[in-house]
């Protein structure tokens, strides 16, 4: 077990760059999820914490160590691949006991961890049988199994429910966090699925275009995300998030939207927006949950009026598409009191409004 | 659907005769494309071969005055059989071709392996190594034989550079002509061997190699546990191939010493062919062909059945 830091790291190939200066810093026994669009350089940032790609600049550091000149097979390093990278040839037993066999372990030894992490990832019924049999979710856990039985100092996972069936992957995501407490492992999982690292990781990082976007827990990114791009990957639903250009008349400041709408700003958001005079553009945001319908809770809370389009069931609550000229706004319709078609106003609640910097994507103001 | 209709076509066809059905099916066109392959392969494969057995039971030489297909009146019930079986050159010379495969092959095998071994990585001259690695087994075996006759002369660029005198002779030396002739082979053949196993390795997943890595495998224990039995497959084929290859051997043998000092290197291919040429013995030749042909595919097959087992 150690922590992680990652200072300053820069990875290139030829011209491109995948990873653009990215810091992080894990502590010891955290669970960390790297999150992003795919191509988005989480990969080649886990690959250079497993030493499977060289750093072009910039450190990674174990508990202070850098093991940029220790060869891969020394570093002690779990790693779950993607596609498991079980060894297909060998039975489930080789595969289990391919770390310990190759480090010399005692013949006795071997054979009472194997029996035991196959029984704690239940594949104990099947550990005489050719690893190619497997099913898929099977494969899952021996790649875990596999991992974990060499009790490694940090522990990769590289989109590790992705290939899974919808049912098992939730039970996988749960699994793994018992997993997380029992081995007690910094882990460091990459995955393009926000829903999976807001429930699994204690801290987020969220990297585009191999920038690091945000680093936190998963609260403080939902609540407060420090950009566009985060305000926009994260939460499901997504966050409304309309553009358009800020105009003052009378006094008054308004978002002249590009859809031809416009949002008459107040309160909190307002001071959000003016508190960099340089903008001119902006980019609106509010999460569906907070958008209401019905009496002006608040006097700061701005008015709107849209159509209703389409309602869509989401479990219990229903979501609506309200439409405003040609900005569309999602919110739920929590009381089931709108129908398709209708002209109603709704309300979006200034302090839970965010206001962002549509040119460089950064947020304005803040909580 | 087409599982209920499949046996149905095919019971109507065993019904009708073989021709009516190519033709009703009408793949009498496709018939007639084949064709002239088929006429081919029975000119070149199947009549030979029949020649070949029925030569091989008669006494007849071209000398005999009788043209071949008459050879059944010097029919003599096999005993070229026999006197194959107790011919002391035939067995001299399968023995030097055996020793000049079990010699050859095996260090083809793991000068191969070693040089794939190494270029699985990426490395700056990569493509350029590799074909440089390729070159010899372009070359036309005869003109390797040719190249190894002129390093291998007592004057020649290789007792030169080990400091050997003239008279340090290798090919009419009773022991070194061998070793010559193995040397020529191997620099030759190594490249085949080469490019087939490094195949086989890259089609080895990258992956499992990277995972057997990070569980701490060293190349070797890796090398073992992973590579080697996922190349199962392709070691078989290498070696299968480069075996029956390596029992045919003619041109360098040929060229570099002819047999010789004596028969110290007449191989199976140069004695069939110094009894064909020299001795005009095609019965026998025949017999010795067939033969070795019966030999070599039970030993492929041996070898191929290898490869089905799990």
């Amino acid at each position: 077990m150690s922590s992680i830091q990652i200072q300053n790291v820069t990875k290139r190939f030829g011209d491109f760059t995948a990873v653009d200066d990215i810091s992080i810093d894990i502590e010891e026994g955290e669970f960390v999820a790297l999150l992003g669009p795919s191509g988005c350089g989480k990969t080649t940032t886990m690959n250079m914490i497993a030493g499977l790609e060289d750093v072009t600049e910039g450190a990674i550091r174990f508990d202070g160590q850098d093991l940029s000149r220790i060869r891969i097979q020394d570093r002690n390093i779990g790693f779950v691949f993607q596609n498991y990278a079980i060894f297909t040839h060998l039975s489930v037993y080789k595969n289990l006991s391919y770390g310990l066999e190759v480090k010399k372990v005692d013949r006795s030894e071997i054979d009472r961890r194997v029996r035991a992490m196959a029984d704690r990832m239940s594949i104990a019924h099947r550990l005489d049988q050719p690893a190619s049999s497997l099913s898929v979710n099977e494969m899952q856990k021996l790649a875990i199994g596999r991992s974990a039985i060499v009790e490694p100092r940090i522990f990769l996972l590289d989109e590790p429910l992705s290939n899974l069936d919808a049912g098992f992957r939730a039970y996988m995501r749960a699994e793994l966090k018992v997993l997380q407490h029992e081995f007690g492992q910094t882990m460091i999982y990459v995955t393009h699925d926000q829903i999976e690292a807001m429930s699994l990781a204690d801290k987020i990082a969220i990297i585009d275009q191999g920038k690091l976007m945000q680093y936190g827990a998963p609260l403080d990114i939902y609540n407060d995300p420090q950009n566009r791009f985060v305000a926009n990957f994260v939460g499901s639903p997504r966050m409304n998030l309309v553009d358009g250009e800020l105009r003052e008349e009378r006094g008054e400041l308004h978002l002249m939207l590009h859809g031809g709408a416009e949002i008459p700003l107040a309160g909190k958001v307002r001071a959000d927006f003016t508190s960099d005079a340089r903008v001119h553009s902006g980019s609106f945001g509010i999460r569906p949950q907070d958008i209401y319908f019905g009496d002006q809770r608040c006097p700061t809370d701005i008015t709107m009026h849209g159509k209703v389009e389409v309602l869509e069931r989401v479990g219990p609550k229903r979501l609506a598409y309200l439409q405003v000229q040609e900005t569309m706004f999602l919110a739920f319709d929590d009381q089931a009191q709108l129908e398709v078609g209708d002209d109603v106003p709704f309300f979006l609640p200034s302090d839970a409004s965010m206001a962002f910097d549509l040119d460089s994507g950064r947020r304005l103001g803040g909580r | 659907m087409t599982d209920q209709t499949a046996p149905e076509i095919s019971n109507t066809h065993a019904k009708a005769g073989y021709w009516t059905r190519v033709a009703r099916d009408g793949q009498k066109m496709g018939f007639w494309f084949v064709l002239p392959t088929l006429l081919l392969l029975v000119f070149i494969v199947v009549f030979p071969l029949l020649m070949q057995l029925y030569l091989s039971f008669t006494w007849w030489t071209p000398l005999e005055g009788i043209p071949w297909y008459q050879a059944w009146e010097v029919f003599n019930w096999g005993e070229n059989y026999w006197y194959m079986v107790t011919d002391p050159r035939f067995w001299g010379a399968l023995w030097r071709t055996v020793l000049i495969m079990i010699v050859a092959v095996p260090a083809q095998f793991f000068l191969g392996m070693a040089l794939a071994y190494l270029f699985i990585d990426q490395f700056p001259g990569r493509k350029l190594f590799y074909s440089i690695m390729l070159t010899p087994m372009m070359i036309v075996p005869a003109v390797v034989g040719l190249m190894f006759f002129l390093l291998f002369q007592g004057t020649g660029p290789i007792n030169d550079h080990l400091g050997l005198p003239p008279e340090f002779s290798w090919l009419t030396d009773v022991n070194r002509a061998m070793i010559s002739v193995i040397i020529a082979d191997i620099w030759q053949w190594t490249p085949l061997m080469f490019l087939i196993l490094l195949a086989g390795m890259l089609g080895v997943p990258s992956d499992q190699l990277l995972a057997a890595r990070l569980l701490g495998g060293s190349n070797w224990q890796n090398f073992v546990k992973i590579i080697l039995p996922r190349m199962k497959t392709v070691i078989i084929i290498a070696l299968v191939l480069r075996a029956v290859e390596c029992f045919k051997i003619f041109d360098l043998v040929f060229i570099m010493t002819n047999g010789g000092p004596g028969v110290q290197t007449e191989t199976i291919s140069v004695f069939l062919y110094n009894q064909t040429f020299g001795e005009l013995e095609w019965a026998y030749v025949a017999t010795m062909g067939l033969s070795i042909l019966i030999a070599l595919s039970m030993l492929a097959m041996k070898g191929l059945s290898l490869m089905a087992k799990k």
